[in-house]
């Protein structure tokens, strides 16, 4: 029992320099909790929001750099914290993705312009580890459905073969037709309208 | 008995979710990091790939990033546990969701489309509360 007391005595010791630190900590400037959500601007430059909804109740946060606890209280964390907790995390985050859009002149003819971007799209893609590509068509909303959801299939199958002629190498292409009911541009039915002729390459 | 036939669904749905096409892909590693679904655990790659219902497990001074296919980009620090519960992403029948769980570690997220068409359809829980992502990217540490 004796020769347990110093080391008891120390361990008292140590935790009020500890809380005097906390304490200290606080003063200046809040005290960083060790589980915590941080709102950051979209790599596009715009803040959307993150709700917190935990025992303690509900925290908004709108705000780049605003902080919040799990159980739903406002905290404090600084910049230093932030770059100690998550630097290596960060440097993880892969490339964002790229969408592409292509547009028809008419049935499966790519436009000029549309068609010069296959090289770029292959160009976009080499830059990426095990790239997954997908290749999703569309259409206006002339015709039935029956018919535009082969039409879109078609656009797609025939952006996708342009690509694999030209080099594409990828870890996984996906074909999808959404036919006329994904519009660009929102239109009434048997509407003529080229911008919703199109397919979308989303290169991940 | 209504427990063992809740068990035999449980195991159903694990084999399912493995013979389902991917919902992401793993572009990053550094360290050592591993991929459960169904029961099997592989070591992840750059180009392993993610199913609903899989667990994602990084190690001591390890780091992963993965990409999934509705252009949600998320990495993982040390010592992380992530569980994708739910993933639904068919924007011509309106399903979308995307659950996920975040045990512990630390996760950084940057929002896909699944967000930007369904608000409130994007939710990643913690073992003290739940959060809801409105189209942003966040930063969270789950250490408890």
């Amino acid at each position: 029992m004796k020769t347990r007391q110093p080391a008891l005595l120390s361990q008292i010791v140590d935790s009020r320099t500890a809380c005097t630190v906390l304490l200290v900590a606080m003063l200046l400037g809040g005290c960083a909790p060790t589980s915590y959500v941080v709102l950051l601007p979209s790599p596009d430059g715009s803040v959307g929001e993150v709700v917190v909804r935990g025992q303690k109740g509900e925290q908004v946060l709108t705000k780049a750099g605003q902080a919040g606890s799990l159980d739903g209280e406002a905290v404090r964390v600084g910049d230093q914290q932030i770059k100690k907790d998550f630097a290596a995390t960060m440097a993880a985050l892969p490339k964002m993705p790229a969408r592409f859009l292509l547009y028809f002149s008419a049935g499966t003819t790519l436009t000029a312009e549309s068609e010069a971007l296959i090289p770029k799209i292959i160009a976009d893609a080499s830059t990426r580890p095990a790239v997954d590509i997908s290749v999703i068509g569309h259409t206006d909303t002339m015709a039935n459905e029956p018919y535009n959801n082969q039409l879109a299939l078609k656009r797609a199958s025939k952006v996708s073969e342009l690509l694999s002629e030209n080099g594409l190498k990828a870890n996984s292409v996906s074909i999808e037709s959404h036919g006329k009911r994904n519009l660009l541009v929102p239109t009434p039915d048997n509407t003529y309208e080229p911008r919703n002729r199109r397919v979308e390459v989303s290169v991940r | 008995m209504l427990r063992i036939i809740l068990i035999i669904y449980l195991i159903l749905a694990g084999h399912a979710a493995a013979d389902e096409l991917p919902i992401g892909h793993v572009k990053i590693v550094s360290g050592e990091a591993f991929i459960t679904t169904g029961g099997n655990k592989i070591k992840a790659e750059v180009g392993s790939p993610i199913h609903r219902g899989s667990v994602l497990q990084t190690g001591k001074k390890s780091a992963m990033g993965v990409t999934f296919k509705d252009e949600t980009v998320m990495s993982f620090g040390a010592d992380t546990v992530f569980t994708v519960d739910e993933y639904l992403y068919s924007p011509v029948q309106g399903n979308l969701k995307f659950s996920s769980k975040l045990a512990k570690g630390s996760l950084n997220y940057v929002s896909g489309v699944i967000e930007k068409l369904k608000p409130d359809a994007v939710t990643v829980s913690t073992p003290s509360g739940i959060i809801g992502v409105r189209g942003t990217q966040f930063l969270l540490k789950v250490d408890e």
